[in-house]
């Protein structure tokens, strides 16, 4: 997942450079039909509101670059390989390093690294495929403010990680498309008695980028698309993943999600929710900030939803609205800021502007309406700004 | 200074800001060439328009229209397999049907685009002793030229 994510640094870099000359080089060009595509987004995020909230790692508030490159390549019509390597706030990263094998439309082993299917934003978080310059809350890595006492959002995205998924896609009839996967992955992980899912080991080369317990975490994802006309469609979606993360199998996660998504001619409506359920270590009842119920007290849940309007003006100009929040209802850490119900509201507005083909400009302006008070500046509220540029080719 | 006036004082500040980005954002637009991440339609052949508006649809669900149109792909089998993986993604809506009308359009794409390199190409220099050509080369037909398609830089899949 983020958790799990391969942090390979340069090596990834070197590798994925290495596999892009090779298959260059590969011949005879019609053997192999080779893709190259990418991705840039350079961000300034400004909060002005909050001193606090600048303090790295609270926030990344400045500069933040991300680009991506891809390489797909098909050998033939039942195989393919894809290859993706990021680089973002945490080094270069492996997104994509997998073999597809489609028996059939219906039928596709898909091994090697990749994100699973879960939800419906994954499918576009590279930041070229969206138009505000953040994620929506529940799958934020990072940006958000206070992250560090929320420990980040329900399921950072990208997730990518390693294992296999079986998937597959059917139309039934001309109006309407199913998809379904399912899949077993290595998971998140935590160190021994764990309060919660540890992002930052999860991607660390500290774990050799192994399970840490050697038992996979599984789940899967329906979708039916109905086609309502020659420009409208719309989307239902549900999710579900389980697994366990510290080294003893004994903490669970289990995360579950539904989404709706409707494209109306130039109109796009989006919403999305989902939670996870993560149980905790209670051996010692004072790491935490409350006393640990006899019954029930082993676990938090985090539940995140988000809504948006994507509005296209012209083939130029998109103005998009968002309101997201999360509620993390649970026992925290004695020293957490955070209550034992703690909810935070977003309301983005925003517009992207090409400024050429595959160029565009992101502004947006998020009101952050926290219900615990800092306690370094007593706020509630939190203003915060997003200039970007984001390409792809 | 109280909170409240320090977040008006904030809000201000990025009312100031969120102006002189729409200022230079306008300011961009204006000294911008072609806008419009597709094609004019209208400058696309008469038969193939229907094609470039289901294209526009059903590519531009999950990534913006630049990526195929920018991918510099001129091997007509190329984008088969191109479109036919897309057409397998979650939710691309893509029906068989709708993958012949979209390869349609993309075929006459990589056509331009050919084109396009062919003309960029110097003319041979004919040599003292080389006979004279017996039939000059055929020009390409007028329905497949067209002022809606941009150079696309790269040849046959940008790799």
């Amino acid at each position: 997942m983020t958790l799990a994510r391969w942090r390979l640094g340069p090596r990834v870099g070197a590798l994925f450079v290495a596999l892009a000359a090779l298959a260059a080089l590969a011949t005879p060009a019609r053997a192999l039909e080779r893709n190259f595509a990418g991705s840039a987004q350079l961000d300034y995020h400004f909060v002005p509101t909050s001193r606090e909230a600048r303090a790295f790692p609270s926030a990344f508030d400045g500069f933040t670059m991300e680009f991506a490159g891809k390489l797909a390549v098909d050998f033939s019509e039942k195989v393919s390989a894809n290859m993706k390597v990021c680089y973002g706030c945490h080094g270069f990263e492996a997104d994509m390093m997998y073999f597809d094998f489609r028996v059939a439309d219906e039928l596709n082993f898909r091994v090697g690294r990749f994100s699973p299917s879960f939800g419906a934003f994954n499918l576009r978080h590279d930041p070229a495929n969206h138009r505000l310059s953040d994620k929506p809350l529940p799958y934020d890595m990072g940006r958000m403010l206070r992250m560090q006492q929320w420990n980040m959002s329900v399921l950072p995205s990208p997730f990518p990680d390693n294992g296999i998924e079986i998937d597959g896609s059917t139309f039934i009839g001309q109006s309407a498309q199913l998809d379904y996967a399912v899949y077993g992955v290595t998971g998140f992980k935590a160190d021994a008695r764990p309060l919660d899912v540890d992002f930052k080991l999860s991607r660390s080369p500290v774990s050799y980028y192994v399970d840490n317990n050697a038992r996979p975490t599984v789940g899967g994802r329906a979708a039916l698309t109905y086609r309502l006309g020659e420009a409208s469609d719309v989307t239902l979606g549900a999710s579900g993943m389980f697994g366990t993360y510290d080294p003893e199998n004994q903490q669970t996660y289990l995360i579950y999600g539904a989404d709706l998504s409707l494209r109306l001619g130039d109109t796009n409506l989006r919403a999305e929710y989902l939670a996870r359920r993560t149980t905790f270590d209670t051996s010692d009842p004072g790491v935490f900030k409350y006393a640990v119920a006899d019954a029930r007290g082993d676990f938090f849940m985090k539940h995140g939803a988000y809504a948006e309007i994507e509005q296209a003006l012209t083939p130029e100009l998109d103005l998009i609205g968002r309101v997201d929040g999360m509620l993390r209802a649970g026992n925290v850490e004695a020293a957490s800021e955070l209550t034992r119900r703690a909810s935070v509201v977003r309301y983005t507005v925003g517009t992207a502007y090409a400024i050429e083909r595959g160029l565009r400009i992101k502004l947006s302006t998020e009101l952050w309406d926290f219900s615990n008070r800092e306690v370094a500046s007593g706020r509630k509220v939190d203003l915060s700004m997003h200039a970007a540029l984001a390409g792809s080719f | 200074m109280t909170a409240l006036a320090r977040f008006l004082a904030a809000a201000r500040a990025a009312s100031t800001a969120g102006a002189l980005a729409g200022a230079a954002l306008v300011g961009v637009a204006a000294c911008s060439g072609s806008r419009t991440e597709g094609l004019d339609s209208g400058k696309l052949p008469e038969s193939l328009r229907a094609d470039y508006a289901l294209f526009t649809q059903r590519c531009s669900k999950c990534h913006s229209l630049a990526r195929p149109l920018a991918a510099g792909i001129t091997d007509d089998e190329q984008w088969s397999l191109y479109v036919n993986r897309m057409r397998r993604q979650p939710g691309s809506g893509i029906s068989y049907d709708d993958q012949e009308r979209i390869l349609r359009f993309l075929r006459w794409h990589a056509a331009e685009l050919r084109r396009r390199e062919a003309e960029k190409k110097p003319p041979p220099v004919p040599s003292a002793s080389a006979p004279p050509p017996v039939t000059p080369a055929p020009a390409a037909p007028a329905s497949t030229t067209s002022p809606a398609i941009e150079a696309a830089p790269g040849g046959k899949g940008r790799t």
